[in-house]
């Protein structure tokens, strides 16, 4: 009775709403876009009226923030803090960096396409999307978490073989802690 | 057989009640602030939300027993501190077990949750949990002296620890001690923000240097609960100003007004402070409110 | 421009050559001069400049492949705070097998330069020390700034690239049309001659 796909819906609509009017968001940020951060969270365009704050280390964030063009190098370390963040996860890519590598797209040392090596639920375009755009990502996040569509943990766990196959290409020299699932 | 029924009941009220008031006032709190910043701000229950969210989040992270044990051992001292202390001067539901310990067991309860999560920050082996740890030690050093000593100063001048006691002498006299022994209050009153860590003393978990400090590698069911019991403990420690000081309270809305208006005092005293640096802050705590506790001591003696 | 306005600048240009085997020197314009040396003479001049001219600020040091003449080019860049003057060190130096002298005893902060021309161009500096692994992390190809590098084909190789870019061309002739023609009215105001 109480393990029924019934009960199951109303369990996961209650969890849904709170995941999706709570997220907390890493302060992380790789490329030009960090610094669109501060005027989203601040006075001006007040994104803590959406449940979002920020967290300050990996292990308490729901959403990790792409803010842009990611160098080989730096993707080494969003990896590690993508790991290290806990189920359900969500990831945002931001700009056309992160979409398909931007102006920087024949550069030796940032990536093209991130949902190549990350699951990526939602994309903002722009260079740099401004802050009404971000603003727009988060609502367009919410209302796919509401859907139960933001499954890019889950498919992260599942393809795990593929992206880490991905992963590898670049960073030759692979020395990380194992991937906890 | 029906008192021991009353009494469960009565703690788990006396529970759920300090829960739900606790985070009501972490929603205010954040709402004030943001309206300060003149921004419209998270709603009122945004807490309610983020401790749902953290509870339904998967926790995969192992660094030993104590890791596991620190947010209980912190919601064991919450719950068993507001066990000890009379919510209601009279009432059926509130009383639990205030007559067995007082104010020195009080003093004593109190830090036993901090340590718990010192281990285990310590055990995480996050090095900015450790600076964290020693930063709030530091911190209770700096606060905890002219707190006691204006706890201490009430003791020898009514000549009783009992915290019970303390209202009844409030109800007879027909006045607060805010007014009868009005250095002790002051005393008190300026080592409060030290207690609530809200700016200018949230040296302890300053996101932006520590990364949160010692809760950096506790996130989600750890996490909520320790927001459940930083907002019982929240309570519990305005409910202590309140039976000491401002005469106590004979029903929950005297209750709700009394605790809320001393609540404002750190919540806006934080909003529109920067952070102090560790030994400011022990600077600051051993200025001022050691003055005013030895005067309280000094005058409660004679 | 007048003498008088260069008068700085010359001196400094008479005391060099008098001094030193410059291969070229002249004054670029108002606060810019250029000397060019062999790369023996780098330590001698940087060191004159330093201590008895008052270029006492390390600006800038760059590096130049000049790959159709097989060489590398090394560019000092040095700042007299008084008289407000750039000086500009240049030395060439054989694209392989050749090397520099290190000189992060005079200025502490040209190790940071040296290491990354190092890194980037594979250049030898005498004596430099410092982790070789400096800002690329795991690099195995040839060092990404040497123009035989093949920037284009290796990102074709190692990274993903979205469809819809296929189309992306390649405007370098057109840029280099472009930087004949005449400048336009409102952008004259703007350029340096
Ligand atoms: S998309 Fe534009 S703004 Fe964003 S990282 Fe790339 S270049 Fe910078």
């Amino acid at each position: 009775m109480y393990n029924d796909k019934e009960s199951q819906k109303i369990v996961d609509i209650i969890q849904n709403f709170a995941r999706k009017h709570s997220l907390f968001v890493l302060a992380y940020g790789t490329g030009c876009g960090a610094i669109e951060i501060p005027p989203t969270m601040t006075s001006r365009y007040d994104a803590e009226r959406f449940g979002i704050r920020g967290a300050a280390t990996p292990r308490q964030a729901d959403v990790l923030l792409i803010t842009g063009y990611l160098a080989t190098k730096t993707l080494k370390r969003v990896i590690r803090v993508y790991e290290q963040m806990q189920d359900p996860k969500y990831v945002m890519g931001f700009g056309s960096c992160a979409i398909n590598g931007g102006m920087y797209w024949d550069s030796y040392n940032t990536i093209n396409m991130l949902d190549k090596y990350i699951p990526v639920d939602v994309y903002i375009n722009g260079c740099m999307p401004r802050p009404e755009a971000v603003i727009a990502g988060f609502v367009k996040l919410q209302k796919l978490i509401q859907e139960g569509k933001a499954d890019g943990w889950d498919r992260y766990k599942k393809n795990l073989d593929e992206y880490r196959a991905n992963q590898k290409k670049i960073i030759t020299n692979w020395v990380m802690p194992d991937f906890n699932r | 057989m029906e008192g021991i029924g009353y009494k469960i009941l009565g703690a788990l009220l006396t529970t759920l009640l300090a829960f739900t008031v606790g985070m009501f006032y972490a929603g205010f709190r954040r709402k004030i602030i943001a309206r300060i910043q003149n921004r419209v701000g998270p709603p009122v229950y945004q807490n309610f939300l983020d401790v749902l969210k953290l509870l339904s989040k998967k926790t995969s992270v192992n660094h030993g027993i104590m890791q596991h044990l620190a947010p209980l051992w912190l919601i064991t001292m919450s719950v068993s501190t507001l066990m000890f202390i009379p919510v209601l001067k009279d009432g059926l539901f509130f009383t639990n077990l205030n007559f067995s310990g007082d104010l020195i067991f009080l003093l004593y309860i109190m830090v036993f949750g901090p340590l718990g999560m010192a281990l285990g920050a310590g055990q995480t082996g996050n090095p900015n949990s450790a600076i964290g740890v020693s930063r709030g030690l530091t911190q209770m050093v700096g606060f905890e002296i002219p707190w006691i000593m204006a706890i201490v100063a009430l003791m020898i001048q009514y000549k009783t620890t009992s915290v019970t006691g303390l209202l009844d002498i409030q109800s007879q006299n027909g006045t607060w001690m805010m007014f009868s022994s009005p250095l002790a209050f002051i005393a008190a009153l300026l080592a409060m923000p030290g207690m609530f860590r809200y700016a200018p003393f949230d040296i302890v978990g300053a996101p932006a240097e520590l990364a949160s400090g010692p809760i950096s590698e506790f996130g989600g069911k750890y996490l909520s609960t320790m927001m459940t019991s930083g907002s019982i403990f929240a309570f519990v420690k305005l409910t202590l100003y309140v039976d000491l000081f401002m005469g106590g309270a004979s029903n929950l809305i005297e209750l709700v007004i009394k605790t809320f208006a001393l609540y404002m005092y750190p919540v806006l005293w934080g909003a529109v402070s920067p952070r102090f640096r560790t030994e400011q802050a022990v600077r600051y705590f051993w200025g001022w409110p050691l003055f005013f506790g030895f005067a309280a001591l000094i005058y409660a003696a004679f | 421009m007048s003498e008088n306005i260069l008068h700085n600048e010359q001196k400094l240009l008479n005391l060099l050559e008098k001094k030193f085997l410059l291969k070229e020197s002249r004054i670029i314009r108002a606060k810019r001069v250029e000397v060019k040396v062999e790369p023996k003479e780098v330590i001698p001049v940087l060191l004159y400049a330093k201590e008895n001219s008052g270029y006492i600020h390390f600006a800038h040091m760059s590096c130049v492949d000049w790959i159709e003449d097989g060489e590398f080019e090394v560019v000092y860049i040095l700042w007299h705070p008084e008289e407000k003057i750039n000086l500009f060190v240049k030395t060439r130096v054989p694209r392989d097998n050749g090397s520099l002298p290190n000189i992060d005893f005079i200025w502490r902060q040209a190790n940071t330069y040296e290491r990354e021309i190092r890194e980037m161009f594979g250049l030898r500096f005498e004596g430099l020390e410092g982790r070789k692994e400096f800002i690329l992390e795991d690099w195995n190809n040839i060092p990404p700034m040497r123009r035989d590098f093949d920037t284009e084909a290796y990102v074709k190789e190692v990274f993903f690239h979205r469809l819809g870019r296929e189309d992306a061309k390649d405007v370098r002739e057109k840029i280099q049309e472009r930087t004949d023609e005449e400048l336009p009215d409102f952008a004259k105001k703007y350029s340096r001659d």
